[in-house]
């Protein structure tokens, strides 16, 4: 997948492609000359905020939205004008938008039965697809008597029986408690693995995201913010949307003061007065003066106060005990940072400690936010 | 613990609650009471108008009240039944209410499909005449609908009572609303998978509407039954007349004869009654599911 305009790289062809498209609503920009290629067989998420235009380019891929201006390929041929059901490409909605007449049978062959086929065409089909998603026992049930996890699978039968080249998802486990998404996860994982089909996911769930895509798409304002897997995304953020955007609890921003840069590594001033030895791309970070400092909450270790390898030191704000983990937010000369400690820390609210920073971890960000 | 704290003049716990009750059981049986005799004060117009059919006329002209027959009789509906043409009018009234209700229906759902859910040049017009055409007074038109089927030659025929009933903007006021309330990923989802407009009408926005469809043609059916006034001026014939006008025939024909013209009132209340008590509970039925499936 690329981001890149006009990219024709890569030795996996495209099966879906946007060249350059524009959504406007009135006066309303959702989606800015965006391009973006999504290769055969993968699992794709579109990731951001809410109004950031992820579902709009999803349903523009569906064609449910008309393309201002730009293209849409699919499998090469210029899709942009042709109707949804004729794209070869199933949706699975948020709602679920089942037919709440309908049996689950009937929901799931109602597109065979629009485009006429046999009854015995129909029964086969959907029992075959009842079959992979263990929906055999609720055929003859209208979604009513159905428990959201049944429900979401009917909707995903819904697409699969059509065969269809491209799946999309809009948000399907958002309706789901928490217990149900984990297990709903697991299954679309599984789905995907067993039909090797390509699946464009939006969510604005980072976890949904990062545990399900092979490639992630995190969109800011109608804009590709950065695309990559999600290793990249968490490790190597583009800027600092994303690094804010991925990790949970968000990533620390630490306003810093460039000293020099010799040899891929600057060192920053930070507030407090110590220094630290960051790693960054080269050149461009010479020329600026005051940056930002991203590191993740993981990435910071609790000393003492007066501990020589401290970074930064603090009060102690707030304690939360996770178990397994805790999370400090301690008041320091650079803001609150958030740290996350081992779950049997014995620190408590109003302490005085230190900061230690693990430097290879650590990212630069400039004043436009772009990684340094 | 003392006796005293064991003895109390504060009556227990439970004396409270039981007063309320009381008073409860009481205000209760008042407005039982009150409602009770509002429905027999509307109920009695009904049960004098049947209990008139089973006397004999010289016993109804009588002077008196008498709840109950003195001579039990079926000679007022023998009369009406054997000596007027109310087979016909049954016909006659259930062929032009059966043809509105259908056509109306489908018409109407229609027309509510096509302004909420489609974009075409004119739309706001479309619906601003609808709305205009439902605050005109159907009656205000009638000598223009008179004339027109006169036109038309469709005096004394069932086709020209049928086609001015089918004015019906309150029906296409309902279905645009009802259409409007239908999430759109319903309609999206159905034309992923390939749905034209008609099948998305009859094959989604109808049966997840039924409720109210329902609903709507057993207004329209009890509407079009009971319609008086156009079939009156529209049909002279008394083979094409309808139960309602029919009536007055019995009358004009026969003199004041109450036990007469009650019963044949009897006879053609009777299938409207019988088809709304049918038909209540599948309402009723229809709008729980609705409900249900929507919550």
């Amino acid at each position: 997948m690329s981001a890149i305009p006009g990219n024709k790289g890569g030795a996996a062809a495209p099966h879906v492609e946007l060249r350059r498209v524009t959504k406007r609503y009135g006066v309303v920009t959702a989606i800015n000359d965006l391009t973006l290629t999504v290769e055969k067989g993968s699992f794709t998420a579109l990731l951001g905020p809410s109004g950031c235009g992820k579902s709009t380019l999803l349903r523009m891929i569906a064609g449910l939205e008309r393309i201002s201006a730009g293209q849409c390929f699919l499998d090469g041929v210029d899709v942009t004008d042709v109707a949804p059901a004729k794209r070869r490409i199933a949706m699975v909605f948020q709602s679920y938008a089942l037919y709440p007449h309908m049996t689950t049978r009937q929901n799931i062959a109602f597109s065979l039965s629009l485009a006429g086929a046999s009854r015995k065409e129909q029964d086969e089909r959907t029992h075959e697809v009842a079959r992979i998603l263990q929906l055999e026992d609720y055929l003859d049930r209208r979604p009513a008597e159905l428990s959201g996890g049944q429900r979401q699978r009917v909707a995903i039968g819904r697409a699969l029986v059509r065969h269809p080249e491209v799946f999309l998802f809009d948000e399907p486990l958002s309706n789901l408690d928490a217990k149900l998404r984990v297990q709903m996860r697991l299954e679309l994982a599984k789905l995907h693995a067993t039909l090797h089909a390509t699946m464009i996911y939006v969510t604005h769930d980072q976890t949904e995201a990062m545990t399900l895509a092979d490639k992630i798409v995190v969109l800011d304002r109608g804009r590709v913010a950065q695309v990559g897997s999600p290793l990249e995304l968490y490790n190597r953020p583009a800027n600092k949307f994303v690094a804010a955007f991925i990790g949970s609890p968000s990533m620390n921003f630490l306003p810093v003061g460039l000293t020099a840069v010799e040899g891929g590594i600057a060192t920053v001033a930070l507030p407090g007065g110590r220094t630290a030895r960051v790693r960054v791309g080269g050149a461009p970070a010479k020329a600026v003066a005051t940056a930002e400092l991203g590191v993740r909450p993981e990435h910071l270790s609790l000393v003492v106060a007066d501990d020589a390898n401290a970074a930064l030191r603090g009060e102690v704000a707030i304690v939360e005990h996770l178990g397994n983990l805790t999370l400090l937010y301690v008041d320091t000369p650079a803001g609150q940072v958030i740290v996350e400690g081992p779950g049997n820390v014995s620190v408590r609210s109003g302490d005085t400690v230190g900061l230690s920073l693990r430097e290879a971890n650590a990212r630069l960000f400039g004043a436009d936010g772009a990684s340094l | 613990m003392t006796d005293t704290a064991l003895v109390s003049d504060a009556p227990p716990p439970a004396a409270r609650p039981l007063v309320r009750l009381r008073q409860l059981d009481l205000f209760g049986a008042v407005v039982t009471l009150a409602t009770l005799a509002g429905a027999v004060v509307w109920a009695f117009p009904l049960y004098w108008g049947l209990v008139t059919t089973f006397k004999p006329e010289t016993e109804i002209v009588q002077p008196g009240v008498h709840l109950w027959p003195q001579n039990f009789t079926f000679e007022n509906y023998a009369h009406v039944l054997m000596q007027t043409k109310i087979g016909l009018w049954y016909v006659n009234s259930l062929v032009t209410s059966g043809a509105v209700t259908v056509i109306v229906v489908v018409m109407a759902a229609a027309a509510g499909y096509a302004i909420s859910q489609l974009e075409f040049p004119g739309r706001r017009v479309f619906w601003a005449m609808i709305l205009a055409s439902f605050m005109v007074p159907i009656p205000a038109l009638i000598v223009n609908h008179f004339v027109l089927m006169s036109q038309f030659g469709w005096i004394n025929t069932l086709q020209g009572v049928v086609a001015p009933q089918l004015i019906a903007p309150v029906t296409v006021i309902i279905y645009k609303q009802f259409f409007d309330s239908v999430p759109k990923d319903f309609r999206e989802a159905a034309v992923m998978d390939g749905a034209n407009d008609f099948q998305l009408l009859f094959r989604i926005y109808l049966p997840m509407n039924w409720g109210i469809t329902t609903a709507l043609a057993i207004i329209t059916f009890i509407g079009a039954w009971n319609l008086f006034l156009w079939p009156f001026l529209a049909v002279s014939s008394e083979e094409k007349l309808n139960v309602a006008v029919g009536i007055t025939q019995v009358h004009d024909a026969f003199g004041v004869q109450y036990g007469r013209d009650l019963a044949v009132a009897m006879l053609a209340a009777l299938p409207v009654a019988i088809v709304y008590l049918i038909f209540q509970r599948r309402v009723t039925q229809a709008i729980m599911l609705s409900a249900g499936i929507k919550g």
